[in-house]
């Protein structure tokens, strides 16, 4: 197994920067699985998540300069990696004014990513800084577990409001309960409530849009007017939002009724997809 | 009596200076003389030491005297006031709006002299006073050579904090030196450790510092808390920062000097081959085991005043087993009182009360190299310790005072 790669634009090395803290805060321990076009992060332990999985993926080409992997053999050529992802967006945290990354796959007494920056300086002489991120291979007979999930068939789906202000409506929902309802229609309308036996509180969004509908017969069919439901942990929501520094460049929602809440967002060219089931 | 005041933009540097040594420890030591006012600190496990002096120009004014009351020696009283840093921290806490918003601070003990008070004169005519109690403790010193290191390099802060974000405060962090750079890790700890946390590492070219003089290729070891925070007071008073050291077990010493204030981190670093072979647990145990001899080897140098720098590091396991019990120092109850029962006390036992059980922590921590170093460290400065001997009470003087004279 084989891993080197170099990023030597400095908008390049921000955007992963940025995508390896969205990572830290979404998932305490997660995957890297390389593969000759991609990079994904993946969380897909159900047991630890509490269910909740994530997928992120990323076309190598549009970071890294230079890109060489050699899977565990040539059917199966891909590298799948566990590690503790707040490692690895603290070593990169380095490197904000680095001239160049390099990040490769080493054997020093255990298996380890190491990420070597070097960085800009006054003198001469440039500073070099190295971190090896300790990491677990994952064997190929679990490699089934990581699989990229399948897009369920939404009842709703509906564009996100901004997440900021979703982020800050959840998280003054969240000290009065942890159970929350979102609900969505086909006209643009998302309300989130909130219920306990003093209060209940709803928060209204309007004029949100939903994406096109697909020539699926099913969805054509419901009355636009009509909300599909799915109950969840609102911390689970809000670990997601506390995960997004930016502004993504789309962010849609679909609501599996009583099912569960698919997430799917487009930082730039990064894809991220996360799912927050229902709670039984 | 101590008298002194400040413009804004002092008292900021002042509590710059308060903030560092708070790094160090939970107690501060205010000891003025004709010199200047001197804040110190020693932490509990005896690993570090801080001390800064601002000199009587560093002032707006300032005044020193000495008390009428004379000992049978006929030497005056120090201060020896001693404040939390729980008492003291938060009157400091927003340093840096003081330039913007405080005019004047003056910093004086009362008559009674079981308190400091400190005055801000601040904006729109508000005033702000601090009564603070003090415990009277004979501050503690360590006494070390930096100028007979063989490695001293000088650095500007900005481009070693650089270095110091790749670590937390907790870790320890390996300094390792040759000629050709100087190369800043994450020490090594038990292999299991390793399994799991991130190895980090910086190379800096020599051409990075300010002075780079390398006469011994080394490795030392020591925590990083107190390292980060000389960095913050260093680059707050914007003056380089010197590192000053040898070869492992060896104390390590942190300064800065300024014509107005001069700072002195001395800390202790891992004995023995810096990797891997000097296991935290070896090292408490062994304290433990060489405490008579140690105290043995202090009678009989006849340095009883005398603290031994510190060399024990590992924080995971020693604090609490090197905390004394029942010391006075950590009872806050003690420290809002001026414990005038130990004022009414003759000097000795002043002396002798808190030192003893401070001066406990001095003596434990130990290791085979440490009473090695010991002995070369009396025979260093024997000279100097001569005219210590009759003072027993007194602060010993840093040895970077004593160049001064």
């Amino acid at each position: 197994m084989k891993f080197r790669a170099k990023i030597v634009d400095a908008a390049c090395l921000n955007h992963f920067t940025r995508v390896s803290n969205m990572i830290a805060k979404l998932a305490k321990t997660c995957t890297l699985r390389i593969s000759p076009e991609k990079l994904n992060f993946i969380l897909c332990d159900r047991l630890v998540g509490g269910g909740v999985s994530m997928w992120c993926e990323l076309e190598q080409e549009n970071f890294f300069s230079e890109f060489q992997m050699e899977g565990v053999s040539a059917e199966n050529n891909a590298i799948y990696l566990e590690l503790t992802s707040e490692n690895l967006s603290r070593a990169l945290k380095t490197a904000q004014n680095a001239r160049t990354l390099k990040i490769k796959l080493t054997n020093k007494h255990f298996p380890c990513l190491t990420v070597s920056v070097e960085l800009l300086s006054m003198s001469t002489s440039s500073r070099i800084v190295t971190h090896d991120i300790p990491l677990k291979v994952i064997p190929r007979k679990l490699w089934k577990d990581f699989q990229q999930p399948s897009v369920p068939d939404a009842d709703v789906s509906i564009y996100l409001p901004v997440l900021k202000t979703l982020k800050s409506v959840v998280e003054k929902m969240k000290n009065i309960s942890n159970h929350l309802v979102i609900e969505a229609n086909l006209n643009g309308e998302l309300n989130l409530k909130i219920e306990t036996d003093l209060v209940c509180v709803t928060t209204h969004f309007k004029d949100l849009g939903n994406p096109p509908l697909a020539s699926d017969d099913a969805s054509r069919d419901r009355d636009p007017a009509e909300m599909a439901e799915v109950h969840v942990d609102i911390r689970k929501l809000l670990q997601f939002l506390a995960g997004q520094q930016v502004n993504p460049t789309r962010a849609l929602c679909n609501l599996v009724s009583s099912r569960m809440v698919h997430l799917d967002l487009l930082h730039e060219d990064v894809c991220l997809q996360y799912f927050i089931p229902a709670l039984s | 009596m101590l008298k002194c005041g400040m413009s804004g933009t002092q008292v900021k540097v002042f509590g710059k200076a308060i903030q560092a040594l708070s790094r160090v420890s939970d107690e501060l030591w205010l000891d003025p003389s004709e010199k200047g006012l001197a804040l110190r600190s020693l932490n509990s496990s005896s690993s570090a030491c801080g001390y800064v002096l601002f000199s009587s120009v560093f002032f707006e004014h300032y005044q020193w005297s000495a008390s009428k009351e004379m000992n049978d020696d006929g030497r005056s009283l120090y201060l020896n006031c001693k404040l939390g840093m729980k008492s003291i921290l938060p009157i400091f806490r927003c340093v840096n709006s003081f330039e913007r918003y405080v005019e004047k601070c003056k910093i004086f003990t009362t008559s009674d002299k079981c308190k400091v008070v400190i005055q801000f004169f601040c904006r729109h005519g508000i005033k702000k006073t601090h009564n603070v109690c003090f415990q009277e403790s004979s501050p503690l010193q360590v006494n070390f050579e930096k100028k007979m290191c063989c490695n001293t390099l000088m650095i500007q802060p900005r481009l070693l904090a650089e270095a110091m974000v790749l670590f937390s405060s907790n870790e320890d962090v390996t300094l390792a030196v040759s000629p050709l750079n100087l190369c800043l890790k994450s020490a090594h700890g038990e292999l299991a450790d390793l399994t799991n946390s991130v190895y980090s590492e910086m190379l800096v070219g020599p051409d990075e510092f300010d002075f780079f003089q390398v006469g011994l290729d080394t490795e030392i070891t020591f925590c990083c808390k107190e390292l980060k925070g000389m960095l913050i007071f260093s680059e707050a008073v914007h003056v380089p920062m010197s590192i000053h050291f040898d070869f492992p077990g060896k104390p390590v010493a942190l300064s800065i000097v300024d014509m107005l204030l001069e700072a002195n981190f001395i800390l202790a670093t891992l004995a023995g081959n810096s990797s891997r072979s000097c296991s935290p647990q070896s090292l408490c145990l062994s304290q433990a085991g060489k405490r008579s001899d140690w105290r043995q080897l202090n009678s009989k140098a006849g340095q009883r005043g005398m603290h031994k720098p510190p060399e024990c590091i590992s924080r995971k396991t020693t604090p609490k087993r090197l905390c004394p019990q029942g010391t006075p120092v950590k009872n806050s109850a003690a420290e809002d009182h001026g414990s005038p029962q130990l004022k009414k006390a003759n000097l000795d036992n002043i002396h002798e009360v808190p030192r003893s059980s401070v001066g406990d922590t001095e003596e434990e921590p130990n290791s085979f190299s440490r009473r090695k170093f010991s002995s070369m460290f009396f025979g260093a400065v024997s000279s100097d310790q001569q005219e210590h001997l009759n003072q027993p009470f007194a602060s010993l003087a840093m040895a970077s005072d004593s160049e001064d004279d």
